[in-house]
């Protein structure tokens, strides 16, 4: 459990009012700035005395970087948008539900309030070794604590490892991936867009970090083109219990039938590997076949493929196999097996 | 600043777990600062060479126009061995100055080529090559003690003709066994702590401080290789010892050049 | 006995020394209040709060949260801190309107918006609000310690959803820990409370 360790050590704060400032700042304070939206995850860590930032450059004053608006047909979501504003926004609600689902399932009603939609797909591992402060590779060291042998390691990765085991925690990322969500990410030598896809990075590609941001970075919204509005959606969270606990595995898939068929279909999950994972072949592998219990055994089959449980959290291959099941067939129709 | 990091262990020893990575910075500017200064020793310090002996000319005109100096196994190998080096080197210290990419699976499978080629190496220069014409003999040291008085204004004989190698070659080949040989026996423990097909993994054959020691021996060999593999291709590129690093391609030197730096009794020659 | 004087005469020394530094840095600081440059963004440390419909002026440290600076530096103790991590809702205060968990808000974040703490409930002549009288009749809690973050996460809810039903209330309060897990009754308590709202 947490400490309360009186008031959180020095750190000089900036809270400018637009984009241009905000990255004036962070491109002159580099790797000593730390980036604060809602700030639920950052306080972990600045408490815990875990990193220690001099500075602080706080989002919260920056009016453009809030609001869903249109956008070719899709929308634009401010990375500053929080979490219930997005569950609350009519558009989200009626084109891409599942965005609403997922962010909705995200932690308590206080922290969807406060919490950011750009701050949720950016948040750090839940891995408690690397949050307790242990030097793991994760944090600069050689060693992943939560690959020990005598290691707590349940809601660790069951696939993607190398090195590090942990996982990413967003409820939102999933529904991002499945909705082919775009990130729109700016510094000061300009503005690129990334697939929501390839936002997430895992430990192969870099230890120290869950996405691809770098210091100076600023991912300024969040754009969902019109493509999978209105589709069939499933969005699953299975978790300990329904309030603050962090996905165990959860599921998102976006789906267009035609008829009887599967026309087309993404799908992503989280909390199985260090970066939530699109399940490239099993959406290959379902287009044109029947909605039906074959195809959905065949693709929770597929799904598990290659999996490589840790010594407690072998039951998330099982959980994710059915929850790919489900999200084809629908939670009656899913055989528990 | 320092050369090593240090963490704590969870059982609150302090352990090293592996060099500071701006290390690699100070290896490169070592490297540039040996040319710079090898230049300049060049230009306005070193004396003409002299050699105590030579071959008559009459002897010189007798040899093959093309000697042999490097077998094609062995020019394979160091070719091999380079390509594994640089692989080695570009995917350890790429990412630690910030171009990512998945570095891991190029650098322990670059590893694995030099370990193996290393393995032929050993076997090969043992067995089939003249095992001692590589390292430093007792001629070697003196005429090195030679060369320093005389490059010093002060008296002594002039040196003799080399055997197969030149000194510094020898000098070179030393310090890459040394640190080869570190990054490849800490490489390899290092293999057993990450995912390949090649064993099952096993992270814990030993314990945080010799992990530690090790991460900072691999991290010190492999900046220090930085330095040397710099220095290396500096001197191959040297437009007077081009004569040299053609053999490594062609596998011969001219025996003009050979008449003139080798001594043909200390050259022993070997079978292909 | 000489040296703890060396010591002490340093210590001395020290501190003098600190004190200069520090309020050289006042000075550096008040430069801004004089309409000289600053980096665009920077914060003041002396800031106005409105809270519980009045205004405070106070000297609050950039990595201050508002849970700190309600209860230390404004004695209003009715907000509690049961974790300093966002996990259990004790610490909740509405922030125009929305409830958010004061201890993971910087107190610099919530300048020139509405706070409101439990002692904000009650009107000037001692009235109860409305959700408190129902947590009166109902005899909702038993410590009692999580019971001002439910009342603030309650009121919160309810300008959301007035007529919530007793599983819309569950949800919308579901962001504060009762230890003594008495839920039953404290839900039966705040159902009550905007049973009262509504009538109020
Ligand atoms: C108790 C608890 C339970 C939780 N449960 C869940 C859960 O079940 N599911 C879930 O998905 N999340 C959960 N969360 C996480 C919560 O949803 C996120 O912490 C929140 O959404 C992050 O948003 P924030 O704005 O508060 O992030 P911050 O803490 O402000 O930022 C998080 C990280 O992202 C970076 N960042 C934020 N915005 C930007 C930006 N625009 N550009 C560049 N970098 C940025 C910050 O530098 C920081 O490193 C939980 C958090 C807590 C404290
Ligand atoms: S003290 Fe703020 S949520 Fe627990
Ligand atoms: S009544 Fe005791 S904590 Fe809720």
């Amino acid at each position: 459990m947490a400490v309360i360790r009186d008031v959180m050590p020095a750190f000089e704060l900036f809270q400018p009012a637009t984009i241009d400032d905000a990255l004036n700042l962070l491109d002159k304070h580099g790797s000593e700035a730390w980036v604060m939206a809602g700030g639920l995850d950052s306080f972990d860590w600045l408490k815990d005395r875990i990193k220690r930032p001099s500075v602080v450059v706080d989002l919260s004053q920056i009016k453009e970087l809030t609001g869903v608006k249109e956008w070719n047909g899709g929308i634009e979501i401010g990375a500053m948008t929080t979490l219930t504003d997005v569950v609350r926004n009519p558009i989200v609600k009626e084109k891409f539900s599942i965005l609403a689902t997922g962010a909705e399932s995200a932690a308590s009603p206080q922290i969807r309030n406060q919490g950011t939609i750009g701050g949720n797909v950016s948040q750090d591992t839940r891995c408690w070794y690397y949050r307790s402060g242990w030097k793991c590779y994760r944090a600069g060291g050689n060693t992943c604590f939560a690959d020990t042998p005598t290691a707590i390691n349940r809601e660790h990765a069951i696939m993607g490892a190398s090195r590090c085991v942990a996982v990413n925690p967003s409820d939102s990322a999933p529904a991002l991936i499945a909705l082919d969500a775009k990130m729109v990410i700016r510094n000061k030598s300009g503005e690129r867009v990334v697939d929501a896809e390839n936002y997430f990075i895992g430990p192969a590609l870099d230890i120290r970090r869950m996405t691809v941001l770098l210091p100076g970075d600023l991912l300024v919204a969040i754009r969902i083109p019109s493509t999978w509005a209105g589709a069939k959606f499933y969005f699953e969270k299975v978790r300990d219990r329904p309030v603050w606990d962090f996905p165990l595995v959860n599921i998102a898939a976006a789906m267009k039938v035609n008829g009887d068929n599967i026309e087309s279909i993404r799908m992503a999950v989280n909390g199985v590997a260090a970066h939530p994972v699109r399940l490239t072949a099993v959406e290959a592998s379902l287009v044109g076949k029947p909605r039906n219990a074959a195809s959905a055994d065949a693709a929770g089959q597929l799904a598990i493929q290659g999996a490589e449980p840790l010594r407690h959290n072998g039951y998330k291959v099982p959980l994710l196999r059915n929850l790919v099941k489900r999200a084809i067939r629908g939670v009656e129709e899913a055989k528990w097996a | 600043m320092g050369i090593i990091e240090f963490a704590k262990s969870p059982w609150g020893q302090d352990v090293p777990i592996h060099i500071f990575f701006y290390l690699i910075y100070v290896a490169v500017i070592a490297g540039l600062t040996f040319f710079i200064g090898h230049v300049i020793w060049l230009r306005y310090f070193a004396k003409k060479e002299e050699f105590a002996d030579s071959t008559p000319p009459g002897e010189v005109a007798k040899l093959p126009a093309e000697i042999k100096r490097h077998s094609l196994p062995a020019r394979l190998f160091h070719w091999v061995q380079a390509g594994a080096m640089l692989t080695l080197l570009f995917s350890a210290f790429l990412p630690k100055v910030g171009v990512r990419f998945e570095w891991l699976q190029w650098h322990w499978i670059a590893g694995v080529v030099l370990t193996v080629s290393i393995v032929f190496h050993i076997i090969h220069a043992s067995f089939f090559m003249n095992f001692w014409s590589i390292w430093p003999d007792k001629i070697d040291i003196e005429d090195a003690g030679r060369r320093w008085k005389r490059s010093q204004g002060e008296k002594a004989p002039a040196p003799r003709r080399f055997g197969k190698y030149p000194m510094e070659n020898k000098m070179y080949h030393l310090a890459i066994v040394l640190a080869g040989l570190s990054v490849t026996l800490t490489g390899f423990f290092m293999l057993f702590r990450i995912r390949t097909p090649l064993f099952t993994r096993n992270s814990y054959m030993f314990g945080d401080m010799t992990n530690g020691l090790m991460y900072t021996l691999h991290g010190l060999a492999g900046v220090g290789l930085i330095a040397l593999i710099m220095i290396h291709v500096y001197f191959a590129l040297r437009p007077e010892k081009l004569k040299i690093s053609r053999s490594m391609v062609y596998g011969t030197i001219k025996r003009e050049h050979y008449a003139e730096h080798h001594d043909p009794k200390r050259w022993v020659a070997e079978a292909e | 006995m000489t040296d703890t004087k060396v010591t002490r005469r340093n210590a001395i020394k020290g501190v003098i020394a600190a004190g200069a530094v520090s309020s050289a840095g006042y000075l550096f600081r008040t430069n801004t209040v004089m309409g000289q440059s600053s980096a665009p963004g920077s914060v003041e440390r002396l800031i106005t709060l409105e809270v519980n419909g009045t205004t405070r002026r106070v000297d609050v440290m950039k990595q201050e949260t508002l849970a700190m600076t309600l209860r230390y530096k404004l004695g209003l103790t009715g907000t509690k801190l049961g974790c300093d991590r966002a996990e259990c809702g004790a610490c909740t205060v509405l922030i125009d309107d929305v409830p958010h968990y004061s201890c993971s808000v910087l107190t610099h974040t919530a300048r020139g918006k509405k706070i409101q703490t439990v002692e904000g409930l009650a009107s000037a002549d001692g009235k109860l609000h409305p959700v408190q009288q129902g947590v009166v009749e109902e005899q909702g809690f038993q410590c009692a310690f999580c019971m001002s973050g439910f009342l603030m996460a309650t009121v919160g809810f309810l300008k959301t959803n007035p007529n919530p039903t007793r599983q819309e209330m569950a949800h919308g309060v579901s962001g504060n820990l009762c230890r003594c897990q008495d839920y039953d009754k404290i839900l039966t308590a705040l159902m009550r409370g905007a049973e009262l709202s509504r009538s109020a």
